[in-house]
């Protein structure tokens, strides 16, 4: 195996460790909200596997616990999952010259931990075998946790007392990877924005409302960023 | 509910979102370069949608505004918790334990 490949997933595994403890009581939090809709655990564990994704999966449980249709369902998976259009595009130039299969497992991959984490050294590498060890590695590690996570959730649902509000783990989860990224103004600004945003326009059909806040926090931090170099040269 | 084959159908539905989303401009290569203003703009990205999804949870109570709730207040020590400390099981437990303590403890 590549000297460098070796390095970058060293690197990653390093860096992603803390994040993907933090992913596991998610990932039970999941196990135990799908196996409480009333799927099997078989079923469960392939929703797990071919979704693999917390939002979406958590987000479209109360419409397969109601029967909706096929195309509600799918509409509401997509939506939930728009942000990582945003974050492939912004990802997309780190896997130049990557094979169609490397590709195809990178996008499964792409979780938000991922990307909040390995995403500004990605880009700035250009060393096409320490990119591909700094991306594989700990998204597999995220992937192997999400899965073990949901195992435990499935198989010890009936254990967890439903009234203990397990599902709050999943936001602390969320706060815990947000916290650090706020240090910088704009960031705090687009954070702000966006939250207060999905907050306000959360009357929205169909959960747009998130999609409306996201787009209004990006831009507020881009704006933000904007003055704060206008206010430096001006000085 | 949606059982059987449709239920499986439907996971697979909702499996192609994650492909169709995750997937896009990785699998678009090269041709399919955003301007380098929405590359800048796109870093916010991520800090916007995490927001989007924790603010509604920490400030809503069954769909309405409502600031004066457990899950604020927990939210609130998981902030600090995560600012203060290193270990990544702190704002777990803190959290947990505000949140059962004001709900259970004190039935709020």
């Amino acid at each position: 195996m590549n000297e460098s490949f070796k390095r970058g997933a060293r690197e990653g595994l390093t860096l992603m460790l803390p994040m993907s403890v933090g992913l596991l009581p998610w990932a039970i939090v999941t196990g135990v909200a799908m196996r409480s809709t009333g799927l099997s655990a078989v079923e469960s564990l392939g929703m797990n596997l071919i979704v693999y994704a917390g939002t979406a999966q958590l987000g479209t449980l109360p419409l397969i616990a109601a029967g909706a249709p096929l195309w509600l369902i799918f509409v509401t998976a997509l939506v939930l999952n728009l942000r990582f259009v945003i974050f492939s595009a912004a990802l997309a130039p780190a896997f130049h010259g990557a094979s169609w299969s490397k590709r195809l497992l990178s996008g499964y991959l792409l979780v938000d931990g991922l990307f909040v984490l390995c995403a500004d050294r990605l880009l700035r590498s250009d060393d096409p075998h320490w990119r591909w060890g700094f991306y594989v590695a700990p998204a597999m590690l995220c992937w192997s946790m999400w899965q073990l996570g949901g195992l435990v959730g499935v198989l010890g649902a009936g254990v967890f007392p439903k009234d203990w509000s397990l599902e709050f783990m999943t936001t602390i989860a969320l706060m815990v990877m947000l916290v650090p990224m706020v240090k910088q103004r704009a960031m705090l600004v687009a954070a702000l924005v966006g939250g207060l945003g999905a907050v306000l326009l959360r009357g929205l059909p169909l959960r747009l409302g998130v999609i409306a806040g996201i787009a209004l926090g990006i831009a507020a931090g881009f704006v933000a960023e904007r003055w704060s170099e206008k206010r430096r040269q001006a000085w | 509910m949606v059982d059987g084959v449709w239920l499986w159908l439907t996971l697979f539905a909702i499996g192609s979102t994650t492909i169709l989303t995750r997937g896009s401009f990785v699998l678009g290569g090269e041709g399919a370069r955003l301007p380098p203003a929405l590359q800048r703009a796109l870093r916010y990205a991520p800090a916007a949608a995490l927001s989007a999804l924790i603010m509604p949870d920490l400030l809503l109570d069954a769909g309405a505004f409502d600031p004066a709730n457990p899950k604020l207040a927990a939210g609130i020590v998981v902030a600090l918790a995560a600012v203060r400390s290193r270990s990544p099981w702190l704002p777990f437990i803190a959290g947990m334990g505000v949140l059962l303590l004001l709900r259970k403890g004190l039935g709020w």
